[in-house]
């Protein structure tokens, strides 16, 4: 068995957004050159001096000038190369920005650069980290103690490998003469410090999901594109079109009605779990809440999707309809949603007594549905599927969304419970809270305690809805007598 | 290069022994040989880059593969071996795990070395990157490499030995590739089982030079003050100690004297 960790990438994935990279590697090459590049100086340490240096303004000056951009453009193209690790600042190093100032850089050494297909290696960190514990002991950061214990843990087979290989690095550097050796130290300090970043820092080196396609070769365009293409084209001529009016005031009106509702663009009341570790707006939007707040009951007004979709709505408009004697629209839809999301084993029995209850005529709860869909449905019935009650779903739901619905809104229930909604304060937390809460974060009701309260209540709506036995009844009220 | 195959059944304690402080030899020869690659390594393309550093790259090269078939020879044979104790097993696995990881930084070091070498090729020196090196790796490849290797005379390269050299270079690769590839198909060693007997931290050397070294590169950031105090810091407590020293001879002289 292979545990192969340092293997390269051998073209099964690629990083899409590096590929950037190597068009980079040209213009460095031109920046480093002593004769038409920035100029270099020596920096002066305590007892040697270190040629090559180069400072900040020049570098961002240079680079202006070649690319003829403003001095912005090319502060942030330098703060680039910093961040991808081309040049590295000697000053601060563990801000990867370029100043516009007399801050000190030095080019990176190519074995070091960025690369596509050469990912830096943990064994490689762990030895690093290693070597950095020899030269003084205790000098890891925070994050990076955490990560030696974690490779610790993890590359623990090849752990005396790894103090070992160190080790001998380490002897090996020392034979080199001292400004060499503050030299190399200093390439792979930066090198690390663009592949491992700590922790809330940003990194140049983020990119997305890894691609199939190597995006730097051009593709082949075969007879077999051309034939997709057609395909491609063929079926978006025929595709209905809508004009960009209609669709863009469509768009208009969706944004403009939940817009207060994003918890992106309107804050959430009374805080963002998220953000601020308080999870009273979850506990006060739950399924079974007796009251709910403010905002939800103003999303089931803006339309009969939203109403079915949130739980706690549908309960609403099913006390509505028992009112007006008219529930059996909504209990077809339901029961039709059940055979849909359902198992398929169960499906012919369901399909059974969807027939017996909502469609046979005579039915006890029998729907309005117009003939072409009932025959259409009652003929499917006989070779149930997933999809066959569709058509006389949607036929229902058009019904009470053009109907039931509006009357929903007017009626005093929805005005009941819009008039003792909650609606919570905002919310005005310290840092000092901030942190208070972030301790004391618990890991809220477990998912098997909702399962059952929701099984029980099934369970008891199955029963408030029984047909009454007539004999218990009477038995029942014989025994009060 | 001992390749020792005793399969002797008394006298197999006396042999596995010294086949082990073979093996483990041969195994730091290898890492240490592998260290010193990657230093030179990280010079190629840099302005230290030169036909010099690439002959010690190649000889270093050399020498690892002729230590690393003896390696796998060794431990192969060994690890084959069904009668062998378990407890020399676990040697043997160590060292070969440590092998096998020191064979693919190798292989890792080459690829990138034949990579870059085809970027920078050394006719063209004004486009050798300027990373502040002033020193070949001269040293480092006499520590990886004996004396006799050291003595052959650097070789004058035509234009055209290049090419040759980077085709030479393409088979040094796939020959490691496979070494490692059939390591893996003739010996099953599971890298889970396998225990390290060293430490956590490797222990820091000697603190006086580690102590310099932290000074140089500290330096760059904040311009000597953290060494300073420490140096400081360090004077004061001398002197008050060799204060009170004097007080305490002084008064015992007192003592005596009075």
């Amino acid at each position: 068995m292979t545990i192969r960790t340092a293997r390269p990438n051998r073209a099964q994935h690629f990083q899409p957004r590096l590929y950037c990279l190597k068009k980079l590697e040209s213009i460095l090459l031109e920046m480093q050159d002593t004769k038409s590049g920035v100029k270099g100086t020596e920096q002066k340490l305590n007892i040697t001096t270190i040629p090559h240096v180069i400072a900040g303004n020049d570098t961002i000056a240079w680079i202006s000038n070649q690319m003829k951009t403003t001095t912005e453009e090319a502060q942030a193209f330098g703060t680039m190369l910093v961040a991808y690790g081309y040049i590295y600042p000697l000053q601060n190093h563990k801000k990867l920005v370029m100043c516009n100032d007399s801050s000190l850089y030095r080019f990176q050494t190519p074995y070091f650069w960025p690369t596509q297909k050469w990912v830096p290696d943990d064994s490689d960190y762990a030895i690093y980290l290693a070597k950095r514990n020899i030269r003084k002991k205790g000098v890891l950061e925070p994050y990076e103690q955490a990560h030696y214990n974690h490779l610790h843990e993890w590359l623990n087979h090849k752990w005396d490998f790894i103090v070992m290989q160190a080790a001998e690095q380490y002897k090996a550097g020392k034979e080199r003469k001292k400004p060499d050796r503050v030299v190399f130290d200093c390439q792979e300090r930066a090198y690390w410090m663009v592949n491992r970043p700590p922790r809330c820092a940003h990194s140049a080196m983020d990119c997305g999901p890894e691609r199939l396609i190597d995006p730097n070769t051009d593709e082949k365009t075969t007879f077999d594109i051309y034939r997709r293409k057609n395909m491609f084209y063929q079926q978006a001529i025929m595709r209905s079109k809508v004009k960009s009016s209609v669709s863009l005031g469509a768009l208009v009106k969706y944004i403009t009605t939940y817009k207060n509702h994003d918890p992106f663009l309107a804050s959430c009341l009374p805080s963002n779990p998220w953000q601020t570790d308080h999870d009273a707006y979850w506990t006060l939007n739950m399924r079974r809440v007796e009251v709910p707040t403010k905002m939800r009951v103003e999303r089931w007004s803006f339309s009969l999707f939203e109403l079915l979709s949130d739980l706690r709505g549908r309960d609403d408009f099913k006390i509505f309809l028992k009112k007006e004697f008219s529930g059996e629209n909504l209990a077809f839809w339901e029961a039709a949603e059940e055979l849909k999301w359902g198992t398929s084993s169960s499906m012919s029995t369901k399909a059974e007594t969807i027939f017996k209850t909502f469609l046979a005529p005579g039915a006890p709860r029998w729907i309005n549905i117009d003939g072409r869909t009932m025959g259409l449905t009652v003929k499917g019935l006989e070779h149930p599927h997933r999809y066959v009650l569709e058509a006389a779903q949607t036929h229902v739901f058009l019904l009470m969304k053009k109907d039931t619905f509006f009357r929903y809104l007017k009626s005093p229930t929805y005005k009941d419970i819009q008039k003792k909604a909650l609606n919570p304060e905002p919310h005005n937390f310290s840092p000092a809270n901030l942190e208070q809460n972030a301790l004391n974060r618990s890991p809220g009701i477990h998912p098997i305690i909702l399962w059952q309260q929701e099984e029980e209540e099934k369970a008891k709506a199955a029963a408030a809805s029984a047909p009454v036995d007539v004999k218990a009844m009477m038995s029942k009220i014989d025994r009060k007598k | 290069m001992p390749l020792v195959n005793n399969k002797v059944g008394n006298d197999c304690t006396v042999g596995t022994d010294k086949t082990l402080a073979d093996g483990k030899d041969l195994v730091e020869s290898v890492i240490k040989v592998v260290a010193c690659y990657r230093h030179l390594a990280a010079c190629v393309g840099g302005c230290t880059d030169s036909l010099q550093l690439r002959d010690e790259l190649r000889q270093m090269r050399e020498k690892a593969l002729n230590l690393a078939e003896a390696i796998r020879l060794h431990l192969t044979s060994h690890l084959r071996d069904k009668s062998l104790p378990e407890d020399q097993r676990k040697e043997m696995e160590l060292l070969w795990v440590a092998f096998s990881s020191s064979l693919e930084l190798l292989h890792v070091d080459m690829c990138k070395v034949f990579s870059m070498g085809d970027n920078f090729s050394l006719a063209n020196t004004a486009s050798l990157v300027q990373t502040g090196l002033q020193g070949g790796g001269s040293e480092v490849a006499a520590r990886a490499l004996s004396l006799a290797d050291l003595n052959q005379e650097p070789p004058t390269l035509p234009a055209g030995l290049e090419s040759q050299e980077r085709s030479t270079m393409e088979q040094e690769i796939s020959q490691i590739d496979h070494m490692i590839d059939d390591m893996e198909k003739k010996v099953n060693v599971l890298r889970w089982m396998v225990e390290p007997r060293g430490p956590q931290y490797a222990d820091p050397l000697s603190s006086t030079e580690s102590a310099s070294l932290a000074l140089l590169s500290i330096d760059e950031e904040q311009p000597g003050h953290k060494p300073l105090c420490q140096r400081n810091l360090i004077f004061v407590l001398l002197l008050l100690f060799a204060v009170v020293l004097v007080a305490a001879t002084l008064s015992v002289c007192l003592v005596l004297f009075s």
